[in-house]
């Protein structure tokens, strides 16, 4: 109980703190960042006790539970967030009080409602938080208003509205399912009680079930062809959003379908799941990677190479146990290397003035760390060792060798290398060269980037070794799923 | 009485999906929200039916609200918006009318299809309004794809809601009442946020055509 009134406390205190304290910025702001910090504390404990063996839950019929697919998310979660209230909004942009109010109320629901998503039990809880994830995160794409802004928020919560109705759809089958088999419960929603009876739902029921989950929260999370929001909102949102956006709330929305997976394979065995899983993947992944061929602006390229991954992720969760187990350390290294591009990108953004890789030149030598850093995340995001995503690329592509998808491995590294060459070729275009006249030249205020570049370094560490007990927390992850 | 029980369920499903069907040939906005605003009504009916002969007295909880928001307050909304952009209506959409109402036809077909093996299934003298509730979402979701207006595609969009509702009642009996309870939280919520959108969309681009939301590309 302790762990999860510290896990959720905080991001809520923080947002009733800015909604009824007006003046005192600063020390708002400070406090925020200092909240945000045990909500970080508290999935490190969940962590520990699950390496002790222990799957936490609280609350009636185990309102809460974090095991170690939950975890897994909640830290992600929690680090993000974390990053957002540390770093916040850049101080010398033109945000004015109003708006900076307004974005610590929404950024710490947002995190709340991710929080909620991932420890929520109940499955039509799950749904109801991260349908909310939707309603708060959009309000903060139009902080400054903009024809631009304006459409990408549009798109952001109609398109991302109707993908949730549909997964709501989703549940409301499963759970039609479920009544026809046992008579109508309070606790028939809940994750646990469903996995426990999977093995007598109707197999066909239970499958159309998925098909909506999968395009509903895969909406959420990026998958082509519903994806036409996601580039949009990403590059408009501020930076500390995009990071949330990119970094975790795609992942958000994959836990959600993976739960599901795992009810759904629980009753129907893998191979319905495995064909859906490939197809919306490796479309997510071509156009993914033909988009970036054609991309302009570097906001919108993080957003599409976004895409790419969340594809990556899709398709390593259809390759078997080893696949699951490469997917999720993917989706790990994802979000740490993809928040901090945004962030960094952030800094780019307000130095420059513009989101045109065109009109980006010099970058090395108007903001030599900011510049060098992103030029290592770019490396470390299209999979280049020693970092982590190259290590959680090859066992993904190892994973589908050993599930006899040599062809589909073909064609997904053959797309990859497209996104590769793109994105290098985007990057070069970046670093070099002359800064553009009136661009000043120096690196700013050097803290922010010292979160940043520990994530970097957490990267290289996962690149070159699994340490032990994210290696237990992901063999669980594995067995949750089920195969 | 089971018979009446179920076709009183056939005949509210019926009603519901044909005011869904209202958005297909009429051009007016005003008219969409009289739509949306009497399904929301038949809706809450069917759900007080299924209350009354499924002996689950929760849904009325449900109906109330159900009545309240989507009945009464959301449609009071609506118009209010419609009142600001009078001129605004629906001229021409993406798809013309009667290529709207086949491929509408064939979407109902295929409710039917999709939802066999859930009617097979079901005990419940409800479950023939069931694939009449999967042909208004999927109805909804071709209105909100095929038509230019913001409004319009918000009216759609609560009418996919309508029709999940829809879906809800009658194969389960309702889903738990405290999540229906935040799934109506979150709709209004939804509904709101939607709202502020439609008029920062009318106040940037002067209008709330959503053809003119074209700058991002690629």
């Amino acid at each position: 109980m302790r762990t999860f009134a510290l896990l959720l406390g905080p991001p809520l205190l923080a947002a009733l703190l800015a909604t009824m304290v007006r003046p005192y910025r600063r020390i708002v702001g400070g406090v925020n960042a200092l909240l945000s910090l045990g909500s970080l504390g508290a999935s490190l404990a969940l962590w520990s006790e699950l390496l002790a063996g222990r799957v936490v839950t609280s609350g009636p019929g185990e309102f809460l539970r974090a095991d170690a697919l939950s975890t897994l998310l909640a830290m992600c979660v929690s680090v993000v967030g974390a990053l957002a209230a540390w770093l916040g909004l850049s101080r010398d942009d033109s945000y004015n009080g109003a708006q900076v109010r307004r974005f610590r109320i929404f950024v710490n629901l947002f995190t709340f409602t991710m929080l909620f998503a991932v420890t929520s039990n109940n499955v039509g809880f799950m749904w109801i938080a991260i349908e909310a994830t939707t309603i708060t995160s959009a309000l903060l794409i139009p902080l400054q208003v903009t024809k631009a802004s304006v459409e990408a928020s549009w798109k952001y919560i109609l398109i991302g509205s109707i993908g949730i109705a549909l997964a709501f759809g989703g549940t409301v089958l499963g759970y039609f399912d479920f009544v026809n088999m046992a008579g109508r419960h309070e606790t028939a929603l809940n994750w646990t009680v469903l996995v426990a009876s999977a093995a007598h739902l109707h197999p066909q029921v239970i499958q159309l079930a998925f098909v909506f989950i999968l395009v509903g929260y895969g909406t959420k999370a990026g998958l082509a062809p519903m994806h036409t929001w996601l580039p949009d909102a990403h590059a408009e949102a501020p930076a500390p959003l995009s990071a949330m956006m990119s970094g975790v709330l795609l992942a958000v929305a994959l836990y959600a379908v993976v739960r599901w997976q795992a009810v759904v394979n629980a009753a129907v065995g893998r191979g319905f799941t495995d064909g859906l899983y490939i197809a919306l993947g490796v479309l997510s992944i071509v156009i993914a990677s033909f988009s970036l061929v054609v991309q302009s602006n570097y906001k919108r390229m993080l957003a599409y190479s976004s895409i790419e991954h969340t594809g990556l992720i899709c398709v390593g969760l259809a390759l078997g146990p080893l696949g699951i187990f490469a997917a999720m350390l993917h989706m790990l290294n994802h979000t740490l290397a993809k928040s901090t591009m945004f962030f960094l990108a952030g800094r780019v953004l307000h130095r420059y003035g513009t989101a045109e890789i065109g009109h980006v030149s010099g970058l090395l030598k108007a903001m030599p760390w900011t510049g060098g850093l992103f030029a290592t995340g770019l490396l470390a995001v299209i999979g280049l060792p020693p970092f982590g995503l190259f290590l959680s690329e090859f066992a993904l592509i190892r994973a589908g060798f050993a599930a006899g998808r040599p062809w589909l491995m073909g064609l997904v590294l053959a797309l990859m290398t497209v996104a590769f060459v793109s994105m290098i070729g985007h990057l070069n275009r970046m670093l070099y060269g002359a800064p553009a006249a009136g661009v000043s030249v120096g690196e700013g205020s050097h803290w922010p980037l010292v979160p940043l570049a520990a994530c970097m370094v957490t990267l290289l560490v996962f690149g070159v070794t699994l340490p032990t007990p994210l290696e237990t927390l992901l063999r669980q992850i594995v067995e949750i799923v089920g195969s | 009485m089971d018979a009446a029980f179920s076709q009183l369920c056939v005949l509210g499903s019926s009603l519901v999906l044909i005011f869904g069907l209202i958005l297909l040939w009429r051009r007016g906005v005003t008219a969409y929200i009289s739509a949306f605003m009497w399904q929301s009504i038949v809706l809450a009916a069917v759900t007080v039916v299924v209350a009354h002969f499924g002996k689950v007295p929760e849904l009325y909880w449900v109906a109330v609200c159900l009545l309240l928001l989507k009945g009464i307050v959301i449609p009071r909304l609506l118009r209010r918006m419609e009142r600001r952009f009078s001129p605004e209506r629906e001229l021409e959409p993406y798809v013309n009318t009667a290529t709207s109402l086949v491929v509408s036809g064939l979407l109902v077909l295929f409710g039917y299809a999709v939802t066999r093996p859930l009617v097979a299934l079901s005990r419940l003298p409800t479950r023939v309004g069931m694939p009449l509730a999967m042909g208004l979402v999927l109805v909804s979701l071709f209105v909100v794809i095929s038509r230019k207006k913001a409004l319009t595609q918000v009216v759609g969009f609560l009418m996919l809601e309508n029709g999940l509702a829809l879906l809800a009642v009658l194969g389960t009996y309702g889903i738990p009442l405290i999540v229906e309870l935040g799934v109506f939280l979150d709709a209004l919520m939804g509904f709101l946020v939607m709202q502020i959108f439609i008029y920062q969309i009318h106040e940037t681009f002067e209008s709330i055509d959503v053809e003119q939301l074209n700058r991002l590309r690629h």
